[in-house]
């Protein structure tokens, strides 16, 4: 293992490389571009064996790696924002045909360049597990658990894996980077079911369908188990853990209230708690890593613990609310005592999110957890 | 292409019939005469479209725009996985060639993609309930170019696309008819042996969409090349030209166009001036089959 | 409510048929609802429709399972015991057959109808579609529909000639539609769906589109392969250099007897 200072971008394309990649597509756009530069970079240079497809335009760049998949290549693809929207019709069809695609995301928000998660988020319904990460050795670690997690057998789903536009793509920090060993030890070679080759044809044999909707949903549900496995066996062999892979509790012990958030927003916040708490305000950070499929069973056990959440959403599901809000909502609504849960659109279109507006909503969502009456209950910052 | 006769086309069988295509339908033949001479060693690629003729090879399918993209895919996975034996082969129709499918097929193209690409050309989105597409030869009906005080059919000619194909200078661009079995078996073998981007459109006409009586596919998809409307050729390399088929004398269009309900409206005026079209079209290839230069 | 199933073939007017007593019973103050039932609707291939009829507004929107009434305007699917699945008891089939109710092989618990609509359509429209001959027989049995309505529905939908012919179709089954007797026929439904074609891929038998069969005469043959290379759904073996037709892969289309260039394989109309 060794150190670099790396931006967000060379994280992900770093891990495509561990990962032993075999087929990768590239079309620019904005602020995902470097990946497939440094990609290009690795290829070219002969560090890395990979088919590399300049395409000419991400809907392509969707049915290459899923075609790619199909036939039995380890793909990665990567985009961001309208790129991200331009390839939703496909993308229905990679988690139906149970294809183990990863694909970084880097937010670029829909109504411009700077980052929110509304592209990614714009794709709830295509059966594609979701990761958020907050910084850099996040990128570069849930690209390779990806790999493992959707190429089990129990799972087989598309993952893609979202981090902030130009808050990590473009900022370097230090990662750590595993040795090529150590992944290789980890991620066992890719086969895939069936085989399309023509000695295992079979006529019987559908060779392609779209799982029907039942199994599908129930698939993706029944992924949290194996998410969690794997974070605990990475977490073993290479000594990083993201809470139990789907949520992680940041000083959550003896919290009266706590704030949930995603992406960069949750690394501010791990600052704005430890302020609070050195003030002696029990709150405690909720860190939303995976949102598809939905963590129901962390959220009602936190639910449980503590008397208000506060969902900071990157996002609005517009006409209908924060996407967060609206499912932890749902997670407590069966709880014999139900916390408050207040809703915040902070970050939307790149907007600054500073310590102190974090430390302010926590603090509101406190005093709801205090009995106190907090208005208005869903709050644009 | 390779020179064959009627006997030398293979015996063996690479469709699983009966399948669920009307009656008379021209792309189910084309399948069966393409999958003869291309064997099983393919995975075989479809986007939405008539359902044609099953074949007992590998497949794929993917979202109608698609199918450049998808072909790409599947070449480069068997290339990195090392299965230089397996053909990519892609089996698609006019749509998903000519209109929403031909960004993909021109990016692919240009990639040189090491992929054979088979057009079954019916001239319209049949499986849809036949809509013009870009593929639709001038003053056709389909329901979207109706015939009436305000309509002639199809207001344009159809686009060219074995020469836009061409002009990215891939290995091997031709067309075929299904009333030239030997012609189209010919070019696929000879399609076969090459690597790099592929291409092959085939008129296959279609009695339901087209308009008459089932039993006529062949006389139809004959008629077509006999009068010109649709000339067999090869285009190697983007440089050189070749007719494969050189009648002496065309036969007059109206021949083809009368057997055809989709041009039961035409006037008199109508079919002349298809017939100019036809001839000078005609004469540009005759010239370039001259030469035996393809000038772009 | 009143529940109507129709079986025919792609190109022979059963939605067209459906389509026309709805309209019919709805000038008579009635509420109908006809629905055509999408499947791989090729030329020749089984198609069914439905229609509801009822005094007020039709809301359920799910497909006909026992209906009242089964209507089949083709002659050949006419003699396939699965059109009568699901008919409700003491329902009703009319049926496309040129034979009287007591021939009927089909039969259970309801009452069978005939009427030959194809030798009316090839006599009043010089083509063998049947639709508006067996309404006519329809509205003759049942009263469902007054054969003005139908009349005035027919002539709407085809202007002129064709208007005037299809309802000279109609009057016609009108007069010669055998009334219905209980059908005793051996045959029985069973467990069979109703003959319909849906999706994409490979069939069993597709003996059951065809109005014509190709017949080959040996002595003629001069084993060209012709018909062999062109037959879509290689209907067509070679034995001993001559042509053998599957007919459960052959669809009737003709192209082999179309392309003989000896005119050694007749297109001979299936035995009803």
């Amino acid at each position: 293992m060794t150190v670099e200072v790396m931006v967000g971008n060379k994280a992900a394309a770093t891990a495509a490389k561990l990962s032993r990649v075999q087929v990768a597509v590239a079309f620019p756009v904005t602020p995902q571009t470097t990946i497939v530069e440094y990609l290009n970079e690795f290829i070219t240079k002969g560090e890395m064996n990979c088919e590399f497809i300049n395409v000419e335009g991400e809907l392509t760049a969707q049915v290459v790696v899923q075609a790619a998949s199909r036939v039995g290549a380890r793909t990665f693809c990567c985009t961001s924002g309208p790129g991200c929207l331009y390839m939703h019709h496909p993308m229905h069809d990679t988690s139906s045909l149970r294809l183990p695609v990863v694909m970084a995301v880097v937010h670029r928000g829909n109504k411009g360049m700077q980052p929110d998660h509304t592209d990614l988020m714009s794709h709830i319904m295509t059966g594609w597990i979701q990761w958020y990460a907050e910084n850099n050795q996040e990128v570069l670690d849930s690209i390779i658990m990806a790999y493992r997690v959707a190429e089990d057998m129990r799972v087989r789903i598309p993952i893609a894996v979202g981090y902030d536009g130009y808050i990590l793509s473009y900022t370097a920090e230090p990662v750590d980077v595993p040795d090529q060993e150590e992944v290789d030890d980890f991620l066992p070679p890719y086969k895939p079911m069936p085989s399309l080759m023509p000695e295992d044809f079979d006529p019987k044999s559908p060779m392609w369908w779209r799982v029907p909707w039942e199994e599908h949903h129930k698939v993706i549900v029944n992924a949290k188990e194996v998410i969690k496995e794997v974070n605990e066996e990475f977490s073993k062999r290479f000594g990083r853990s993201y809470g139990n892979g789907l949520v992680e509790e940041y000083r959550c012990e003896d919290a009266e209230a706590v704030i949930v958030a995603m992406g960069t927003i949750a690394s501010t916040a791990r600052d704005a708690v430890d302020n609070l708490r050195a003030e002696g305000k029990p709150v405690g950070l909720v860190k939303l890593k995976c949102l598809v499929p939905f963590p129901y069973e962390d959220f009602q056990r936190i639910g449980s613990e503590v008397r208000a959440i506060g969902m900071i959403d990157r996002n609005v599901c517009l006409g209908v609310g924060g996407v967060g809000h609206v499912f932890i909502r749902n997670a407590i609504y069966d709880l014999e005592e139900r916390p408050k849960v207040l809703g915040f659109h902070a970050g939307l279109a790149g907007k600054e999110v500073k310590v102190s507006d974090i430390e302010r909503m926590a603090e509101k969502v406190l005093k709801a957890a205090r009995g106190e009456s907090v208005s208005p209950l869903v709050e644009w910052v | 292409m390779e020179k064959l006769t009627i006997k030398d086309i293979p015996l063996e069988e690479y469709t699983i019939t009966p399948g669920s295509a009307c009656q008379g339908c021209g792309p189910a033949l084309a399948a069966r005469l393409v999958f003869k001479a291309l064997g099983n060693k393919v995975i075989r690629h479809g986007v939405p479209s008539c359902p044609d003729s099953v074949t007992a090879t590998p497949r794929t399918f993917s979202v109608f725009e698609s199918a450049g993209a998808a072909l790409t895919g599947v070449s480069r996975a068997l290339k990195i996985l090392g299965r230089d034996d397996v053909m990519a082969v892609g089996f698609i129709g006019d749509g998903g060639t000519y209109d929403i499918g031909f960004q993909a097929l021109s990016a692919a193209a240009e990639r040189n993609e090491n992929i054979l690409w088979f057009c079954k050309n019916n001239e319209a989105y049949m499986n849809t309930g036949i809509q013009r597409s870009s593929a639709t030869p001038l003053y056709a009906w389909t329901t979207t170019t109706q015939v009436g005080p305000r309509g002639r059919g199809k207001e344009t000619p159809r686009k060219n696309a074995p020469f836009i194909i061409a002009a990215h200078h891939v290995p091997y661009v031709a067309t075929a008819s299904i009333a030239f079995p030997t012609d189209l078996i010919g070019k696929t073998l000879h399609a076969k042996k090459l690597k790099g981007f592929r291409y092959i459109d085939i008129l296959c006409p279609c009695p339901t969409g087209w308009r008459f009586d089932p039993s006529r596919t062949i006389e139809v998809a004959r008629l077509a090349v006999q009068t010109g409307m649709w000339a067999l050729y090869e285009i190697i390399d983007g440089r050189e030209f070749r007719l494969t088929y050189k009648p002496k004398k065309l036969k007059p269009v109206e021949e083809y166009l009368r057997v055809q309900g989709r041009f039961r409206h035409l006037t008199d005026r109508e079919i002349e001036e298809i017939q100019r079209m036809v001839e000078e079209n005609w004469e540009r290839l005759l010239k370039l089959d001259e030469m035996g230069e393809f000038p772009l | 409510m009143i529940e109507i199933r129709f079986h025919g073939r792609g190109g022979q007017g059963a939605v067209t048929a459906s389509r026309l007593i709805a309209e019919a019973v709805a000038k008579e103050g009635k509420y109908a609802q006809a629905i055509p039932m999408y499947g791989t609707e090729r030329r020749g291939a089984p198609v069914t429709a439905y229609v509801r009829i009822d005094d007020r507004p039709v809301r359920r929107r799910d497909l006909v399972h026992e209906p009242d009434i089964v209507i089949v305007i083709d002659p050949i699917l006419s003699k396939k015991p699965s059109v009568a699945a699901g008919i409700k008891s003491g329902g009703l089939l009319l049926l496309n057959y040129p034979k009287p109710p007591e021939e009927v092989e089909i039969g259970g618990d309801f009452i069978v109808s005939t009427v030959d609509a194809t030798t009316i359509a090839l006599e009043t429209l010089g083509r063998p579609i049947t639709n508006t001959a067996v309404l006519g027989a329809f509205s003759k049995v049942t009263g469902i529909a007054k054969l003005e309505s139908l009349e005035e529905a027919i002539l709407k939908r085809f202007p002129g000639e064709i208007g005037k012919r299809n309802v000279e179709a109609l009057r016609r089954a009108y007069k010669e539609v055998h009334p219905p007797k209980p059908a005793k026929g051996p045959l029985r439904p069973g467990e069979e769906e109703p003959p319909h074609v849906t999706g994409y891929g490979v069939l069993k038998s597709v003996a059951d589109w065809r109005v014509f069969r190709p017949v080959v005469d040996m002595e003629k043959c001069v084993s060209c392969r012709l018909c062999w290379v062109y037959c879509p759904e290689t209907a067509i073996s070679l034995v001993d250099e001559k042509p053998v037709i599957d007919y459960d892969k052959c669809k009737g289309c003709g192209i082999c007897v179309h392309e003989c260039p000896v005119k050694a394989i007749e297109f001979v109309r299936e035995a009803v």
